[in-house]
């Protein structure tokens, strides 16, 4: 990571934000994303029905 | 009696013949689909054939055993002219269509139509970037099956030759200035980095994302803004978080140009010509209209009343042409029926939207460079059956009134963008807006029902995209209750 921020300094790519490991984490745990994806469904679905006329 | 003619078996076209055959009663009404193939592919899963986790059979099924069984009448062919007024010797309406199948290839023949729905998609313009041809030397695509799955085999000669330690340049993105579809691009380009760092294959590779988008994350939509971890925060950041966190370089407002074996050339809105080596490419060519042509009952060439330049279809659109500032949801379809002949709709791809999305934007030498506005499978999929939907209600009422109405300045769209496979490893970013076009007027903040607005990546989002694969291929194979499962 370090070597990135070196070589990538004042580029485009040294500026936006890098999630740490507790996003990765959270990003991957099984029992986290299967809550997610319901609520996702859920999100998903709200949209679905709206666009329909 | 009616007589419908559907052109196209995608999602747009497909949806539409569903729905038709479904409302309608098949003993008194005639339903024809007119296509070149036979099969219907789920054009998103490509990505995964691109990457040799899905093989094309997995992504599609032929259509005649269904259209028998609903009572439709298929046609292998391309529809080339249309004749909206018929000529001397025909009254009605029709359509001159070449047929596509081995027996009769080349033949030609008219279909006459009381409704007609265009749903014939884009025209994959390859031919608009010099040397974009894809299967040709190092240039891959992934738009059809046919080539995803060329495009798996020359990514297994590029990982071949990087276990041999040799190093290679991938680079994926848009392959015209104004080329659209980015999220196609950009879910092939993570997958692609998946892949590779899956095999131990990192050092070996750079990866490159190239793009006309003015700032990442555009997508053809102008971006959006989405609200996570106490901020609300634009596409852009969405997009270069991505990157930065896969070591994924990027080239922003490229105007691809011309390609060789080894060499992009591109120019930038800052006006110069530059040139990106290769090992790799996989580049969305620029969208078109077929070229259709169109005829009044004279002979008279009317294709301009039909067809906007670009070569997409005209329909309920506002096409006066205006400044970027004084653009409005209102300039978007609702119906997707044509102003001068109103027995003729164009869901889907095929219909010419207004204008862009995202801000025309034009380099210092005059070339326009910027992204063209995208149309997504769930907006493709319910223009479709919005087209039914009034058609039937026109032939079940005789009032030709369209009462069911659809446009992307009202309706959300969801997209699930995948990021590497796998149901343990997997990942995708799951995002929704709500309109697909920004209405300033309703929501003078975001554009966009920031409530409804979002981007989440994770390993549910695979899990949806996994989902959604078996989900829409079991609807487009009418399976039981398949109208159940919204578009
Ligand atoms: C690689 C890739 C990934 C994508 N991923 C997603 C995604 O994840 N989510 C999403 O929402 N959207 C995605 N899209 C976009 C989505 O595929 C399109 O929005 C959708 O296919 C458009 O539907 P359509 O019916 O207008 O056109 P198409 O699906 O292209 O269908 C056009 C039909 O017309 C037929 N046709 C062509 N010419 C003629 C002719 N002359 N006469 C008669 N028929 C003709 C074609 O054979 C085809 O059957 C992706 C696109 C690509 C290329």
């Amino acid at each position: 990571m370090e070597n990135r921020l070196i070589i990538t300094k004042y580029s485009e790519q040294y500026y936006p934000p890098t999630p740490n490991n507790f996003t990765l984490f959270l990003r991957r745990s099984i029992f986290f994303q299967l809550i997610r994806f319901f609520i996702l469904n859920y999100k998903i679905m709200k949209i679905v029905i709206k666009g329909h006329s | 009696m009616a007589n419908i003619v559907v052109l196209g078996a995608g999602v747009a076209g497909h949806t539409a013949a569903a729905y038709l055959q479904k409302g309608l009663n098949k003993k008194e009404h005639k339903i024809t689909v007119i296509s070149p193939t036979p099969t219907y592919q789920w054009i998103p899963s490509n990505i995964w054939v691109g990457v040799g986790r899905m093989t094309p059979e997995e992504i599609k099924f032929d259509l005649r055993p269904l259209y028998n069984k609903w009572g439709i009448e298929f046609i292998q062919a391309k529809a080339q002219s249309f004749y909206p007024e018929g000529d001397e010797h025909i009254n009605t309406g029709f359509v001159e269509v070449e047929y596509t199948n081995e027996e009769n290839k080349g033949e030609k023949i008219k279909i006459a139509y009381d409704y007609l729905i265009n749903a014939t998609g884009p025209k994959l313009n390859f031919e608009a970037t010099e040397g974009l041809i894809p299967g040709n030397g190092n240039i891959a695509s992934v738009c059809t099956f046919g080539h995803a799955s060329h495009a798996w085999e020359l990514f297994q000669e590029k990982l071949d030759k990087m276990k041999n330690g040799e190093n290679q340049i991938f680079v994926i993105g848009t392959g015209h200035p104004t080329a659209t579809c980015q999220g196609a691009a950009f879910e092939y380009i993570l997958n692609v980095d998946f892949e590779i760092k899956r095999r131990g294959l990192e050092k070996q590779a750079q990866v490159i994302w190239i793009t006309n988008e003015y700032e990442l994350g555009d997508f053809g939509m102008g971006g959006a803004f989405i609200p996570k971890g106490g901020f609300i925060s634009n596409t852009k950041l969405f997009a270069e978080s991505y990157f930065v966190e896969r070591n994924i370089t990027w080239i922003k407002r490229a105007g691809v140009k011309k390609l060789d074996d080894h060499t992009i050339y591109y120019e930038n809105l800052d006006g110069e010509y530059l040139e990106q080596p290769y090992d790799f490419a996989m580049l969305i060519p620029g969208f078109a209209g077929h070229g259709f042509k169109a005829y009044d009952k004279t002979g008279k060439d009317i294709s301009d009343k039909l067809f906007a330049p670009n070569g997409l279809m005209k329909v309920d659109a506002d096409y006066t042409p205006k400044p970027f500032e004084e653009w409005t949801i209102k300039d978007w379809p609702e119906t997707y029926q044509n102003p001068s002949y109103h027995n003729i709709f164009a869901p889907g791809i095929a219909f010419a939207p207004p204008h862009s999305i995202s801000k025309p934007m034009t380099s210092k030498n005059g070339t326009p460079i910027f992204a063209s506005a995208p149309r997504t499978g769930m907006p493709s999929g319910i223009m479709g059956k919005v087209t039914a939907d009034n058609i039937i209600n026109w032939i079940k009422t005789g009032n030709a009134t369209m009462i069911h109405k659809a446009s992307m300045g009202r309706m959300g769209a969801a997209c699930i963008v995948s990021a590497g496979y796998g149901m343990r490893k997997g990942t995708a970013a799951t995002m929704t807006v709500s309109p697909v076009v920004p209405d300033w007027e309703k929501f003078p903040q975001w554009g966009r029902d920031i409530k409804t607005t979002m981007g989440e990546p994770g390993l549910a989002g695979h899990w949806l995209k996994w989902l959604m694969h078996y989900m829409f291929l079991y609807k487009a194979k009418g399976l039981p209750f398949w109208w159940m499962i919204p578009e």
